[in-house]
């Protein structure tokens, strides 16, 4: 007992060296799209990305996007397989197959213990892994995560015409999932800020940010971040009284923690160091909302960064991927897909 | 117009009539400066208990008596030595100038048989020249000081030995005997030897120098920074001359009384003298400080070593081996002291913030009038100056609609009417200008953060009214100062009205003192006819803005933590505040007279949910301001803010807001002119001006105050 030792964390990142600060998030192309989620390459070479309920398709960057389907609820995951098979998520757990025209397939049913869809990703062509974050439609997971214990979140295979399989259980609130050259899935974990293995094993720790998707690409990975870490959230996580009352009698809306919008509003806290000056928002400020596109190498380790600081728009970036060379992102804060160009964002 | 304010209906103001805190005292105790002197006295308290158990007797009257004789001549030596590592030297040649002192009272005593003050004056003078010669060259010439002292240490030590040996068998066979010569030497004043009394008066009167002489402040001001000292027109040299002379003279002065007690000198006189009073300044100032003339810790110290020196000697121990343990000891001490003085401001740091719980209530009066739920009317406003000023905290405007506003940079800015694109400077005033107002004789009023009470006129000319008040009978710390004026009013009968925010926390720290949630303000008078400066209350959570009602008989006074605004019967403010609105849905700043009877109140910021809870938690807010960087402090929303119109009665009648991103956020006051508002923020480079639907176009401030000017 007296010699037992202190289980300590690796020390957590910060937004320096290569993941220093710069603009390029703000800096990038951008398309406006209504309520954009999640971004995927069909095998013919065609993005596909969500607006709202509906998945749109574009054929080539600076095309006109038309419309490929439409769901009855709002889509939260797209990924393609190979073969050219389609697998949509749904709001509250439901997933869809489709052939690449949008047509949909037969054999294909959720389990209805699922309670998100929040990322999907084809084991093969008759096998779609499913990220469920544990939190239902309308329940706000951003919020909400932060202040929970709970590790619901889980990782569940779905053949066709098969029993689901849980893949991993017990995560909390993950968000992404991706395949690893080797072949075993990593999956990143909101608020836990690293990514694991279906096992729980560790294989990074300690994003400044709260991962959001994570995506494969030619020399590694690039992950998506929500928000980024605050040290005031870290701090109040420690004070559970307080947290509790919040809880209790504040709505999710008013809470402290990550943002997924720049907004002001008369009725949110703020940070001491975010009050303006000369009505301008500092680039330094602290930001409850954040832009940030982590690329990693492949043993997850980061390698380079692009952001969108207190003063920028485009934050929270639920999805990226690879087109045509090109890195996309997702901001969901400002309604965009941001093109950041050709190639390494560290080159 | 307006209708009649009942004072006495109003629900009472809670004024506490003093703060009482642990934390508090120990924060108030530890920012004192004799704080600095508590591990040497310590040392002392420890030394004297340690003689006390050890040796019977030591403290008899007798032993004091004969203590208090033999350590005069040591004692000003050390006040000789502070003097020169005050300016930033040292001294080594104090026990050769100590010798050579001595040697010169004795032979113009014995052998010139001189008069007494001819003995004095010469043994003085010998002092003097020798302290001469280290000033001139490590002062005048620049020399380093040790090598200097060094230099003379072993010259004049020479020359001591050459004319100590021709001289010492005439000494000491000289049978010349005085009344005046002995009595120095053995007599007794008040039951005390005179020496004693010597060492004592020159510890005065260099204490006194350090604290209220210029030559003093001087001399500390050389030691804490020489460059610092010549930029600011001291003559450094000069300075640094004049204290090795002056620390010379005391040297003799200490030879004198030696060669009175003694009547003879030793080849080993003033031996190893320097570096006994250098141990005893050593462990008094707590290292090696220039700039630093604490006599009193250098005479504890110094008290210290020769207590401990004595009581071992005489309890019979070895000289090498009560050598040994007194370095030991003073190691201890100092490594003790070193660590205390590092960690002090660290404990202060950390104590300083007293957060107690707060709870501003509910919001009410506002349905229907939030942000979300009204159109942002000041979206209509017209933008002015923009980026041609640094923080309007206030807005004021003459007559003819010049507007005048401090900048952060200490400047008071006039916007000339009527396009109000020219910006000129009136006045620099310094210290942080915040709210303003005009005087019956058109001049303006401003109060100064960090100043007090600034009067300027329309050309230009500054003067300062006043930067003090009566201290408070229950505190700690003196809270004289004016320490962060920020608004005013101006009664009819003159006298000035306005709030020193906090007593705590100068201005870039304003924001501590919402975390805290103490009352910590407080609300001053000013009669420009008898020039005194009164405390009208004292506690106050944060008074702000101050505006006289219109019947010009109360008070208005924005407490802005508490949300709320208070009002003071002007005729019997002994009463105190009562309550005229609460609940407001920010934080409230200035307040100003509307042309309808009624009242502008400016939020600089909002309130939030989670902020307000968390003003309920103070030991969360202290916890936070150590373990999360400052900039990352929760705090009130300061980023949006708007000015809401409440009537004569104090109901909100109406809410002006700009868009959640707009131009005009946290805003601290506004003025009604001629039918449109003049709004300032103190974050902001730009004023804001609104048209009024309705308002009477030909109202101005200055006329509601003092008549149609």
């Amino acid at each position: 007992m007296f010699f037992a030792r202190k289980r300590s964390d690796p020390p957590a990142m910060t937004l320096e060296g290569v993941l220093g600060p710069n603009s390029r998030l703000d800096e990038a192309a951008g398309m406006q799209v209504s309520a954009p989620g999640a971004l995927a390459v069909t095998a013919q070479g065609q993005l596909l990305f969500s607006s709202g309920s509906a998945v749109q398709r574009l054929r080539a960057w600076g095309g006109k996007a038309e419309r490929w389907a439409e769901f009855p609820a709002r889509v939260t995951a797209l990924a393609c397989s190979p073969g050219g098979r389609v697998a949509v998520g749904l709001e509250g757990g439901g997933l869809v197959v489709a052939d690449e025209a949008g047509r949909l397939l037969d054999g294909w049913t959720a389990p209805a213990d699922l309670l998100s869809a929040t990322d999907c990703l084809f084991l093969s062509e008759d096998e779609v892994a499913v990220v469920d974050n544990g939190y239902g439609a309308g329940e706000p997971f951003l919020a909400l995560a932060p202040w929970d214990d709970a590790a619901r979140g889980k990782v569940v295979a779905i053949a066709r015409a098969g029993a689901p399989r849980v893949v991993a259980g017990g995560l909390h609130c993950p968000m992404g999932v991706a395949q690893t050259r080797a072949g075993e899935l990593a999956i990143s974990q909101l608020e836990r800020a690293n990514i694991v293995a279906p096992g729980g094993a560790l294989l990074q720790s300690g994003f400044p940010g709260y991962p959001g998707r994570l995506r494969r690409t030619e020399t590694g990975y690039v992950l998506a971040c929500l928000s980024r870490r605050d040290p005031l959230v870290e701090f109040l996580k420690t004070e559970r009284d307080f947290v509790a009352e919040m809880k209790a009698r504040i709505e999710p809306r008013h809470w402290i923690g990550p943002r997924a919008n720049p907004e002001f509003s008369h009725d949110f806290p703020i940070e001491l160091g975010a009050a303006r000056l000369f009505g301008e928002v500092k680039p330094w400020a602290p930001s409850f909302s954040y832009g940030l596109v982590i690329e990693l190498s492949d043993h997850f380790v980061p390698v380079a960064s692009a952001h969108s600081r207190a003063n920028g728009a485009r934050h929270a970036i639920s999805d990226v991927c690879v087109w045509n060379g090109a890195l996309l992102a997702v901001s969901s804060a400002s309604g965009e897909i941001l093109n950041l160009g050709v190639g390494s964002l560290a080159a | 117009m307006s209708a009649e304010i009942d004072f006495a209906s109003l629900p009472k103001q809670r004024v506490p009539l003093f703060v009482v805190s642990p934390r508090r005292v120990l924060a108030d105790i530890l920012s004192k400066g004799w704080v600095e002197s508590t591990i040497p006295f310590l040392a002392f308290i420890c030394v004297v208990a340690g003689v006390l158990i050890a040796a019977d007797g030591y403290f008899s009257a007798s032993n004091m008596r004969n203590l208090a004789q033999y350590a005069a001549d040591g004692g000003l030596v050390v006040l000789a030595l502070l003097i020169v590592v005050a300016v930033g030297g040292i001294d080594l040649s104090v026990g050769s100038n100590f010798a050579m002192s001595a040697f010169t009272a004795l032979f113009c005593f014995h052998i010139l048989e001189l008069p007494m003050p001819a003995v004095l004056g010469l043994t003085l003078a010998t002092g003097a020249i020798i302290g001469t010669a280290n000033g001139v060259i490590a002062g005048l010439l620049g020399c380093g000081a040790l090598l200097t002292t060094l230099g003379t240490m072993i010259t004049v030590r020479g020359a001591y030995t050459l004319a100590s040996q021709e001289r010492l068998v005439q000494i000491s066979t000289s049978a010349r005997m005085d009344d005046t010569w002995d009595w120095i030497g053995f007599g007794k004043l008040l039951t005390m030897p005179v020496g004693f009394w010597v060492w004592l008066a020159v510890a005065a009167v260099v204490f006194v120098m350090f604290r209220q002489s210029r030559f003093g402040w001087h001399v500390l001001a050389v030691g804490g920074n020489r460059k610092a000292a010549r930029h600011g027109g001291i003559r450094v040299r000069t300075t640094v001359f004049l204290a090795y002379v002056l620390a010379g003279l005391i040297v003799g002065l200490a030879g004198f009384l030696f060669a009175a007690r003694q009547n003879s000198v030793g080849s080993d006189t003033g031996i190893g003298m320097e570096f006994f009073a250098l141990t005893a300044l050593v462990v008094g100032l707590g290292g090696f400080v220039p700039g630093r003339g604490a006599v009193v810790s250098v005479l504890i110290g110094f008290v210290t070593i020769y207590l401990l020196n004595n009581a071992m000697i005489n309890a019979g121990f070895r000289y090498e081996f009560v050598q040994f343990s007194m370095g030991a000891i003073i190691i201890a001490i100092l490594a003790i002291d070193v660590k205390f003085r590092k960690n002090r401001h660290r404990l202060l740091a950390s104590t300083y913030l007293d957060p107690v719980a707060f709870d501003a209530g509910k919001v009410r009066g506002m349905e229907g009038l939030m942000p979300h739920e009204t159109r942002p009317k000041l979206r209509d406003a017209a933008i002015l100056a923009a980026g041609k000023l640094d923080g309007p905290e206030d807005v004021l405007l003459d007559a003819e609609g010049n507007i005048y506003c401090g900048n952060r940079d200490g400047r008071l800015m006039k916007i000339a009417a009527p396009d109000h694109s020219q910006v000129s400077v009136l006045a620099k005033i310094g210290g942080r200008p915040l709210g303003l107002a005009f005087d019956r004789e058109g001049r303006i009023v401003a109060c100064v953060a960090g100043m007090g009470l600034v009067r300027v006129t329309l050309d230009g000319q500054v003067e300062l009214l006043t930067d003090q008040t009566q201290r408070s009978l229950f505190t700690v710390q003196d809270d004289t100062t004016i320490r962060m004026a920020d608004d005013l009013d101006v009664a009819p009968d003159g006298t000035i009205y306005f709030t020193d925010a906090t007593k705590r926390y100068d201005i870039e720290n304003w924001g501590l003192d919402l975390l805290e949630g103490r009352p910590n303000g407080r609300l001053l008078s000013f009669d420009p006819k008898t020039g005194r400066t009164r405390t009208v209350c004292d506690n106050l959570v944060f008074p702000n803005g101050v505006c006289l009602t219109h019947d010009g008989r109360h008070l208005l006074v924005a407490s802005t933590w508490e949300c709320s605004i208070m009002i003071f019967d002007l005729d019997n403010l002994g009463a105190g505040p009562r309550v005229f609105l609460s609940g407001l849905p920010g934080y409230p700043d200035n307040i100003n007279r509307a042309s309808d009877g009624g009242y502008w109140v400016a939020l600089a910021g909002m309130r939030n949910p989670v902020f307000d809870q968390a003003m309920r938690y103070p030991s969360l807010r202290r916890r936070m301001t150590r373990r999360v960087p400052p900039t990352n402090w929760l705090f009130g929303n300061l980023n949006i803010g708007g000015v809401l119109k409440i009537d004569g009665q104090g109901r909100i009648v109406d809410a002006l807001w700009d868009a959640p991103d707009g131009p005009l956020y946290m805003i601290t006051s506004m003025r009604e002119h001629r039918g449109a508002l003049y709004l300032g923020g103190v974050t902001n480079d730009k004023i804001g001006r609104l048209p009024l639907d309705g308002a009477d176009a030909s109202w101005t401030g200055p006329s509601s105050y003092w008549g149609g000017r």
